[in-house]
């Protein structure tokens, strides 16, 4: 009998062997850059960036992925809008990328204009029987958790988003992201595919070697590490901070701080971690020093020794930390290119050069991102050889890569591919 | 008045009324200097027919002056209710053929071709509070509005306000003193651009302005505003009105190929509009002069000066730029925020120069 697949792209899921890395062809094929972008960036939920983006009304500002492009803007009620950047006269794009100001949004093409809600308030010369009520900007699906905007650009958005939702609503309420500022913003673009971007985030197996800056206020065994690799030093020190994990955890919980691990990774469809992380040495932040770059503490934070929430999303990593918060989120630009825009965050009052000095806020992640970005590209160039072959997850380090790459392949399955 | 021009025809046995489709002859009755250089001139018919017109309305004359026949449009200055003759008022005009012909040769006894009445300069039947708004000699045809409301006793609440050059130019200034005091609904106000000849006067001087009829008519909004004088004077007083929220169908001017307006009365206004200012388009090296009254964007546009623009009522934002120096009067309807305005853009579209303007544009 005759196999037939769902899709050119079905073979290639059904080639990839648990406990190993996607077959190549997964991370460089343009028809699989285009699956991936339906699926992953259409049908699931995405973060695309945060209320403090658009801090005051009039703000908007404009995030593409792939072919689509969203404005977020703040309307005069005070509420986020997120609605498709598409006229509604013939499909020109209103807002250029960027941030900008606006009072209406205005059509560059024919002045169409319309309210900050999308409704169509002016279009010139369509003659005075003209039903504008029909004609506004078509609006996203979108939910803002804790100050980060998920959007999801399908009609029928998943609904285990509300765990997410539900976990991290708690979590993030005691840093009052929604009035946070952006102190510093970075776009990166890797040469990689973005898989390879959320995989190289989800293990810090690379990172003792490659990331000095971060390790000072990361630990790297908290993501995994095999006894048998470690000096019997080292063994005892991560069974101390083991230990210390079980106890650190109890008590931020005891004092109303939800610490303990999360994880929706598989047999899901919204994909998501989240963990109280203690931070090493001095244990405030994540800075060359590990103390506090800001001294204005983030929403009604009063304590700089309540670690490091962190949190995976598929296209997204955040760090929320006593006195800032450094927020990631990725968008595939091509099978080899990934924008990777990352925002330091502090309080909204913060002032620069007085509460907080930039450089030491921004340091360790600058350098951590470019980093990453250059072992990215560096992973990216060897699958594209056709010496490339899936290679085994360490069962240690990086169990989570194992759990990435089999939710990819259902999610791929569950989609049609 | 001399009568024996009419000895024969004062005393019909009725009142047999002017038909404009057979009568076309009138003879002159009386000549009246009403300033310097305005007169009044009135006519009768010579089989003693009477006039039924509306105040307002005017008749189109034919002159034959020498050898050639001038025609001309003359608002009716006296009132409906006196219907054996009519009487229209006339300023000498430098220059103008017609006015200083009228005045120079114009005598009683002499007879004049005359089709009328004509127009519709007339007050709406259901309008029940007005301003009647002159200009130099454009007082005609709201004086014969004015003459047939003291006529027929009808209280009308009435703003009479009369511009002209100088008090010694305010025609019929006496009788409007006059029936000021006598129609207790009536208010006047009279506003000589400069008090040349007669610096004793008391009142204000300069021209109509959106402050000054703001407080010598702060009801405007309620009333029924009809206008006539030079063009430039109606064009002010229209765009007046509509900013202080006179709505367009309670506003009446006498159109122009009326009465009123001789030939360089228009060309030299009697009364200028108001203050112009220099406006300058710095990245076009443009610089051109805008009217306090009128928007930047629309003589930017009659100018060739290049902005971009859409809905031209501050809606859209299209043609949002950045003021330099200078200070504008901003009317939008939410097409620029608080802090664009704080950073110093504004709309052209919808704003007037308050003093001389530089444009990033």
């Amino acid at each position: 009998m005759l196999q037939t697949f769902a899709s050119s792209i079905s073979s290639l899921l059904d080639s990839r062997a648990d406990g190993h890395s996607l077959p190549a062809g997964l991370y460089i094929r343009d028809d699989v850059f285009e699956a991936d972008l339906d699926v992953f960036f259409r049908k699931h939920w995405i973060c695309i960036g945060l209320d403090c983006d658009v801090p005051e009304p009039g703000d908007a500002t404009v995030v593409d992925i792939g072919n689509s492009s969203l404005i977020i803007l703040r309307d005069d009620d005070n509420q986020i809008r997120v609605v498709h950047n598409v006229c509604r006269h013939r499909g020109a794009r209103i807002l250029d990328a960027g941030s900008t100001v606006i009072s209406k949004l205005v059509c560059p093409y024919h002045q169409w204009t319309y309210e900050l809600d999308g409704t169509l308030a002016h279009a010139p010369h369509m003659g005075i029987d003209f039903d504008k009520s029909c004609k506004s900007l078509r609006p996203v699906n979108f939910k803002s958790i804790g100050g980060l905007i998920y959007a999801c650009l399908s009609d029928n958005p998943p609904e285990d988003i509300d765990r997410l939702e539900q976990v991290m609503t708690e979590r993030l309420a005691p840093y009052d992201i929604r009035n946070a500022k952006v102190a510093h913003q970075t776009d990166v673009i890797e040469n990689g595919n973005w898989k390879l971007t959320m995989e190289n985030n989800r293990e810090c197996y690379h990172c003792s070697a490659n990331h000095p800056e971060l390790c000072v206020s990361f630990v790297d065994l908290d993501f995994g590490f095999d006894p048998e690799a470690l000096s019997p030093e080292d063994l005892e020190e991560a069974r101390q901070h083991e230990a210390l994990y079980a106890e650190r955890t109890r008590s931020w919980e005891a004092d109303g701080f939800p610490s303990a691990a999360v994880e929706q990774l598989v047999d899901c469809a919204t994909n998501f971690r989240t963990q109280r992380l203690i931070i090493a040495g001095a244990g405030e932040s994540q800075t060359p020093d590990a103390t506090a770059a800001c001294s204005k503490l983030l929403g009604s934070m009063t304590r700089k020794d309540l670690g490091d929430t962190h949190l995976w999303g598929h296209n997204s990593w955040n760090h929320f930390m006593g006195d800032h918060a450094v927020v990631s989120i990725v968008i595939p630009l091509s099978a080899g290119k990934t924008l990777v825009r990352t925002k330091w965050l502090v309080h909204k009052d913060a002032i620069e050069g007085v509460d907080y000095d930039l450089q030491k806020l921004t340091d360790v992640w600058i350098a951590t991102t470019d980093q990453d970005s250059e072992l990215v590209g560096r992973a990216h160039a060897g699958a594209l050889d056709p010496a490339y072959l899936p290679g085994p997850y360490s069962r240690f380090s990086e169990t989570t890569l194992d759990k990435f790459a089999t939710w990819y392949i259902d999610r791929m399955r569950a989609n049609g591919y | 008045m001399d009568t024996n021009a009419m000895q024969t025809s004062l005393a019909p046995q009725r009142a047999e009324f002017w038909d404009s489709e057979r009568d076309d002859t009138l003879v002159c009755l009386d000549v009246h200097q009403e300033t310097h250089d305005v007169k009044s001139f009135t006519f009768a018919s010579p089989a003693g027919k009477h006039f039924a017109f509306q105040a307002g309305q005017y008749f189109l004359f034919d002159f034959a002056m020498g050898a050639e026949t001038e025609s001309r449009c003359y608002s009716i200055s006296s009132s409906p209710q006196r219907t054996n003759a009519f009487t229209v008022t006339v300023k000498r005009v430098a220059n103008g053929k017609v006015s200083n012909w009228l005045h120079d040769n114009m005598a009683v006894g002499t007879t004049v071709k005359a089709q009328g009445p004509l127009g519709h300069f007339v007050r709406p039947s259901t309008a029940r509070k007005f301003l009647l708004l002159s200009g130099g000699s454009g007082i005609t045809p709201v004086m014969s509005i004015l003459r047939d409301c003291g006529d027929t006793c009808r209280p009308t609440d009435i703003v009479f306000m009369h511009a002209a050059r100088t008090p010694r130019d305010l025609i019929f200034r006496e009788e409007l003193s006059n029936l000021a005091v006598r129609m207790k609904t009536v208010r006047l106000h009279f506003l000589p651009e400069v008090v040349t000849g007669e610096p004793s006067w008391s009142g204000l001087t300069g021209r109509i302005s959106a402050e000054f009829m703001k407080l010598a008519v702060p009801d405007i909004a309620g009333r029924t505003v009809m206008c006539c004088g030079p063009a430039p004077f109606m064009a002010a007083a229209r765009t007046i009105a509509g900013d202080l929220g006179v709505p367009s169908s309670s506003y009446i001017e006498e159109s122009f190929d009326a009465a009123v307006i001789d030939e360089n009365e228009i060309a030299a206004p009697e009364v200028p509009i108001g203050k112009v200012y220099q406006v300058e388009f710095s990245k076009q090296a443009r610089k051109i002069e805008v009217a306090d009254e009128q928007t930047i964007l629309s003589c930017a546009k009659k100018a060739g000066v290049r902005i971009p623009s859409s809905c031209a009522n501050g809606v859209c934002g299209t043609c949002k730029s950045k003021l330099v120096s200078g200070s504008v009067d901003m009317k939008h309807n939410g097409g620029i925020r608080q802090r664009e305005i704080d950073a110093g853009l504004f709309l052209p579209c919808c704003s007037k120069p308050l003093s001389d303007l530089v444009i990033e544009r």
